[in-house]
């Protein structure tokens, strides 16, 4: 990958809740998650340290009560976190003034949430067009927009509906636009899809990412489903109890999971729909380059004919411009195909 | 078996004896059965130790006023509410005061109330808020009306704004609610008649007195109302918001706000509801219209009018009601693309047309603009005559001399003698053991500390007696309400026709039950209590039928699946789920009864209302206090309790 | 020419006429009425009278107690029917506070006192003699009384001393407080149903006497200070020993400030005086014949100009 610069940069991140956390804070380093809720605190957050790069897609993945809302939430300062600091776009964000905030998120932040969070007493136009208005931008401006928008996700012709009027789908359509209306730098989901039913869910899955590679925007993904983290992510932080047990690209995930937690998810999952060849991409290292090389970017299983038929003990694997980046070993994608000999 | 649907947990509660409850009871009954034994000091508070609060408050009052100048400003606020109620009398009966282009023609009005209610909800809506203007008008009291709403027309709305302004500011400082809650729940009790002398003084006897009333009456739901709606927003809602980059103005005017809206149009139906409960009440201190002519009409036995008055008013109410309440489900429907300006407006265009078409109609057509006395309908002295009639049937008669012989002299009088020889130590006593019981040391102290200062006020033999009004009433009401609603709950046919007629008693004005009730019963305990049992039967019945019916469905298919009979069903299942529900019905009956027996007064009673009746003359406003905070502090001493029970009953039972 | 001379005379017209008599304020004359018939239509009456001198008039509906306040503070300008009996107490109160004036005193007498319709004296022939009333006391008895016989008293908050009376005379009788004078003519029409014995408080002028007719109670007759010196009276150690007086006022009581704000008004205040019949009248018109206030009063103003005209010359 990359080195791009970070936008986003979390550093030993504490989010506890209860009365007078910011005093207990202290005392809650060392403790276990249970020690710290028998003192009558619940932690969030634990120190987390990640960053998000520009242009990526980070997702962030736990089970219910793992934290990673709360996360979200402390990147955008919905909530105030108790410890560490938070670097967005190089201003440590617990320092902003309420105004600075304000305008923080009128022209950089975007949101969508699980349950759409949209305004029940304004049409689809007005809720899409709701960031604007707040920013005091004209009627006629804002309208533009707001059509843009809704063209882009799809739901011209709606624009006068009310959200009570649309399917879930929809509702959810009406929130990714009014989060897309300001053209914002960064895009938080918070697990967009969860409340949808899986056909739809798959649907809008392929929409996010239709969208995703026409804007390329920085992205903070939330979800609690493994395999919708496998499909989207760049890169994938896997949260526990508040803090992050692993954050890596889906091929290191999937192949060497960090913890016990981690394994227990990626035990599941079929490796060769995964794994990528440039995830077993291994230096050149002096490995001679012959023949055709393969595109770093399909999966095991996509090369699975090619693999079962391949003489070379060492397949080149070039990036998306074609230039070499490495070699694949045939027998580590075979063990991933067809499970360790 | 059946009953296993229902979990029973006991809920913990953190340094609760269960035996103190006990405890406190047996000392209670002990000092009861040693009441003749008892030194004097035990059984009543002593006079040495009732301290002059009535000159306190006096004093206090009289400071207020005088020296702090307090009437000076009142006086300034009843100068500005003056003018908004002299230009809506100006507009709505023709007061001769800015803008001078009252009166409205009738039917002006009774064609907008008709389609504002087809907007609403279309032709039944506009066939009730159209043919109550039309009957109102019929039966000769359209001008009478509208003095009575030129009043609510401005008490309405500033209770709205009052209450809204307020509930906001309980939803932003906690420490606001602290104070707010207790406050609001003590001008909830506090009898009416509190409210008369204050509001004269400091805010001139007329319409300005009736309708600063009015809005002291109708601002509480407004301030639960809004402060629920807006703890109510969905945090996602108002994350959407902050992430869109509100402003804190912005965040209340375009997020929290409207997303309230339906808790906050429910506020607005109390206020009206409430609004309209006063009209009679506050013609005591110069409310115009409707209220002032019943008392007249009343005071000259003209029973026929009255009923006919009552009947404006129930009319008007559930008019009012069934427009706020569909104005609270009205959602907003979208328009096709390209729907032309006069399509989308097209109700509001049909209003104004009629509105001005009707006026000018009625500059031609006398019978448009006014109906002229002698014009109308009423069937005042038919209406006396059967009612009459009705009372001098020989079986009425023997029936309710009957009644009146045993019930007095066999229950109410020995009844209330034995509320009277309790020393006041043991009935004190048994409210703490309740308050310990249902919610620990905390409700103990509330609930008999609330009646300890009504003993040290001197006053505990009347506030007795209201209590064993209260009370004998109250156990009326359930032996009535309780079968109805069961059997309401039952039976779909039956709960609509019980819910309507619960709706009308309760909007029927209540001193039009009070004549009757002594032409029943003449004079005494038995016609206070049955006025009182109209009034408090209804929310028994309605919170019977209301707790019944939200029992889960699938915790009645469980109990079909067991076996279980319709009866086993009812008393196994239905009732004890329900039972929460129905307390709150039974804390509101009693609510009620406290409200009731207060303008039983106007009956002839013994209790705190007749003394209160006595302040007035007077203008005693300390003694006038003291004897309403009475009334009061036993009031949310029962309600404290029984709403406590039913809240920790609710939790045990996991029914939200 | 013509128009300076039209001015000046006009001019001389007006400080003539501001010399004689200081111009009415054009505020809003305002005055209470209450719940009984004949003061809403004697309102009126005035009402109109006031009108036609050219003062605007507004009517509030007001309680007949607290009322004596607002004339202190100058909320309502008069009060026409000030009963010695009933409101003597407020009136004098007030009075002592200032800001009130006792204006005139109608011709008209008034009474209150025990009171029973005819049917009693049927059951009970000994009436109106007081002390029938003890040989009766069985008749009136009701459940709640017990063996005594039930007065039906009115509200408290008219301050009668019924009680004090029926211990001073000795009466085997207990005093029931009805809460308002609806409920006194409840009970009188439930009583007249089945023409049950009944004795109730009562005053005159009122429509009562129209529907049902009936008679005071004699008591002792009054004399003053039997309500407060034992020794007047017939019974020589108790006060209250007596009935009430037989002949009390009616006044007409005003702000103090309306002579100033508003002096024909006041001058014709001063001239209005009914009498009994021309109240029992008043109340007629609303009580047994049905008609609005407002009406009544014209229609007693029709019928009466030669009572009036006087007045506001």
């Amino acid at each position: 990958m990359s080195a791009a610069e970070p936008v986003i940069t979390c550093r030993n991140v504490w989010k506890l809740f209860g009365a007078g956390a910011d005093r207990y804070l202290e005392m809650a380093r060392g403790k276990s998650f249970d020690q710290i809720r028998e003192d009558g605190y619940i932690t969030a957050v634990r120190d987390v340290t990640l960053e998000v790069r520009r242009g990526e897609l980070l997702v962030i993945m736990g089970l219910s009560g793992s934290g990673k809302s709360t996360l979200v939430r402390c990147m955008s300062r919905l909530n105030d976190i108790t410890g560490g600091e938070i670097i967005v776009d190089g201003q440590n964000i617990m320092t902003l003034s309420e105004r600075e905030l304000i305008e923080l998120r009128r022209r950089k932040m975007g949101m969508v949430f699980q349950s759409f969070g949209l305004l029940p007493h304004r049409t689809v136009l007005d809720n899409v067009a709701f960031p604007l208005e707040m920013r005091g931008q004209s009627s006629h401006d804002r309208r533009e927009r707001a059509m843009e928008v809704i063209k882009l996700v799809g739901l011209q012709g709606r624009e006068d509906y009310f959200p009570r009027e649309l399917s879930g789908g929809q509702q959810q359509r009406v929130g990714i636009a009014r989060s897309l209306a300001i053209e914002p730098d960064i895009w938080f989901l918070d697990e967009p899809f969860s409340a949808l039913d899986p056909l739809i869910r798959r649907e809008m899955q392929d929409e996010f990412l239709r969208l995703r590679e026409m804007l390329g925007k920085t992205i903070v993904f939330i979800t609690h489903d493994f395999d919708e983290a496998l499909r989207l992510a760049d890169r994938i932080a896997i949260m526990k109890d508040g803090a992050v047990e692993q954050c890596d690209t889906p091929d290191k995930i999937v192949l060497n999971p960090a913890t016990d937690y981690v394994a227990k998810f990626t035990e599941k999952v079929e490796k060769s729909r995964v794994v990528h060849a440039r995830g077993l991409c291994r230096p050149l290292n002096g490995h001679a380059v012959e023949g055709p090389s393969v595109s770093g970017d399909l999966t095991v299983l996509q090369l699975a004919r090619q693999l079962v038929n391949e003489p070379r003990e060492f397949l080149p694997v070039a990036d998306t411009q074609g230039q070499i980046i490495g070699v694949m070993r045939r027998q580590d994608a075979l063990d991933i195909l067809l499970g360790p000999a | 078996m059946a009953d296993t649907a229902v979990p029973l947990a006991k809920v913990e509660r953190a340094g609760f004896v269960p035996g103190v409850a006990y405890a406190l009871l047996a000392v209670a009954v002990l000092l009861a059965i040693a009441r003749p034994w008892l030194p004097e000091v035990l059984v009543r508070v002593p006079d040495w130790m009732i301290l002059p609060y009535e000159g306190w408050f006096q004093w206090f009052f009289d400071f207020l006023k005088d020296d702090l100048g307090l009437i000076h400003v009142t006086r300034a606020i009843s100068a500005v509410l003056e003018w908004f109620l002299d230009a809506t009398a100006n507009l709505l009966y023709g007061k001769s005061r800015w803008p001078n282009i009252g009166p409205i023609p009738w039917t002006a009005i009774a064609a907008v109330a008709a389609v504002i209610g087809y907007g609403l909800g279309g032709w039944r809506l506009a066939l009730l808020a159209g043919g109550t203007s039309v009957w109102v008008s019929l039966i000769g009291q359209w001008d009478l009306a509208m003095q009575t709403l030129s009043v609510i027309a401005v008490a309405a709305p500033a209770a709205f704004m009052i209450g809204l302004s307020l509930g906001i500011l309980a939803w932003k400082s906690s420490r606001f609610e602290a104070i707010m809650r207790p406050t609001l729940a003590v001008l909830q009790t506090l009898p009416f008649f509190t409210y008369l002398l204050p509001a004269v003084i400091f805010f001139k006897v007329g319409p300005t007195a009736g309708c600063v009333a009015t809005i002291v009456y109708a601002i509480p739901p407004m301030v639960l109302m809004t402060t629920l709606g807006l703890k109510k927003v969905p945090p996602e809602v108002v994350e959407a918001g902050l992430m869109s980059g509100s402003t804190r103005w912005q965040m209340l005017r375009h997020v929290y706000l409207p997303a309230a809206r339906t808790e906050i149009l429910v506020g607005v139906n109390q206020v009206i509801m409430l609004s309209l409960a006063m009209v009679v009440l506050t013609a005591f201190i110069g409310m115009p219209g409707l209220g002032a002519k019943l008392l007249a009409l009343m005071n000259s036995l003209k029973l026929g009018r009255s009923f006919e008055i009552g009947v404006t008013i129930v009319l008007i109410a559930i008019t009012l009601d069934r427009l706020s309440k569909a104005w609270i489900v009205k959602q907003p429907q979208h328009f096709m693309r390209g729907t032309p300006w006069w399509r989308r407006n097209q109700l509001l265009l049909v209003g104004i047309g009629l509105f001005i078409g009707l006026i000018i109609v009625a500059q031609f057509v006398q019978v448009a603009d006014q109906l002229t006395r002698g014009q109308d309908l009423s069937m005042g002295s038919e209406i006396d005559d059967i009612i009459r009639g009705a009372l001098a049937n020989p079986t009425v008669d023997a029936a309710t001399s009957w009644l009146r012989q045993v019930m007095i002299t066999y229950i109410l009088i020995p009844f209330r003698n034995a509320v009277l020889w309790l020393p006041s130590l043991s009935i004190i006593l048994c409210l703490a053991a309740a308050g310990y019981a249902v919610g620990g040391r905390r409700s103990a102290l509330l609930a008999g500390g609330f009646f300890a200062i009504v003993a040290l006020t001197g006053w505990w033999d009347r506030a007795m007696i209201t209590v064993y009004a209260v009370f004998s009433a109250v156990i009326i009401a359930m032996l009535i309400g309780l079968p109805l609603g069961i059997l309401a709950a039952r039976n779909k046919k039956w709960s609509e026709p019980i819910l309507l007629v619960c709706d009308t008693a309760q909007t029927f004005p209540s001193f039009i039950y009070l004549i009757p009730a002594i032409m029943l019963f003449g004079v005494n305990d038995l016609s206070v209590i049955f006025a009182i049992v109209i009034f408090a039967t209804v929310p028994l019945m309605r919170y019977t039928i209301e707790g019944i019916r939200n029992v889960p469905a699938e915790l009645i298919e469980a109990a079909e699946m067991s076996g279980a009979s319709r009866s086993q069903k009812l008393w196994k299942v239905q009732i004890p789920l329900a039972l929460p529900t129905m307390a709150i019905g039974f804390n509101q009956a009693i609510m009620f009864a406290f409200f009731m027996v207060i303008i039983a007064a106007f009956i002839g009673t013994q209790d705190l209302g007749q003394e209160l009746q006595k302040t007035l003359a007077g203008n005693q406003l300390g003694k006038n206090l003291v004897l309403g905070m009475c009334v009061a502090l036993m009031a949310l001493s029962f309600d404290h309790i029984i709403m406590r029970w039913s809240e920790t009953r609710r939790k045990a039972l996991g029914v939200a | 020419m013509t128009t300076l001379r039209t001015f000046t005379a006009a001019a001389l017209l007006a400080s003539s006429a501001t010399f004689a008599f200081a111009e009415d304020s054009t505020d809003p004359i305002t005055i209470p009425i209450h719940n009984w018939s004949s003061q809403i239509v004697m309102s009126h009456v005035v009402g109109k009278i006031l009108e036609a001198q050219g003062n605007s008039v507004e009517f509030v509906t007001t309680d007949s107690q607290a009322v004596y306040e607002s004339v202190r503070l100058g909320d309502v300008t008069m009060e026409l029917e000030v009963w010695e009996g009933a409101f003597g107490a407020s009136f004098r109160a007030a009075m002592e506070q200032g800001g009130i004036e006792d204006v005139a005193t109608h011709n008209a007498v008034t009474r209150e006192d025990w009171w029973y319709p005819m049917w009693t004296k049927e059951a009970c022939p000994g009436l109106p003699d007081w002390n029938a009333l003890n040989a009766c006391a069985a008749l009136f008895a009701t459940p709640e009384t017990g063996t005594k016989g039930r007065f039906l008293g009115g509200p408290v908050d008219w301050l009668k001393h019924d009680a004090e009376k029926v211990e001073a005379l000795g009466l085997n009788f207990q005093v029931v407080n009805a809460g308002s004078a609806a409920a006194i003519w409840a009970e009188l029409a439930a009583a007249e149903k089945t023409k049950t014995p009944i004795v109730v408080f009562n005053w005159t002028p009122n429509f009562a006497e129209a529907v049902w007719p009936g008679e005071f109670v004699n008591f002792p007759e009054w004399v003053e200070g039997c309500d407060t010196d034992p020794a007047v009276g017939p019974i020589p150690d108790k006060t209250y020993d007596c009935g009430n007086p037989a002949n009390g006022y009616l006044k007409i009581a005003a702000w103090d400030g309306m002579k100033d704000k508003w002096p024909a008004a006041y001058a014709t205040l001063q001239q209005v005086n009914f009498t009994n019949a021309q109240i029992a009248e008043m109340a007629k018109f609303v009580d047994i014949d049905e008609m609005e206030a407002e009406d009544a009063a014209q229609a007693w103003l029709d019928a009466n100009e030669a009572v009036w005209k006087p007045w506001i010359e």
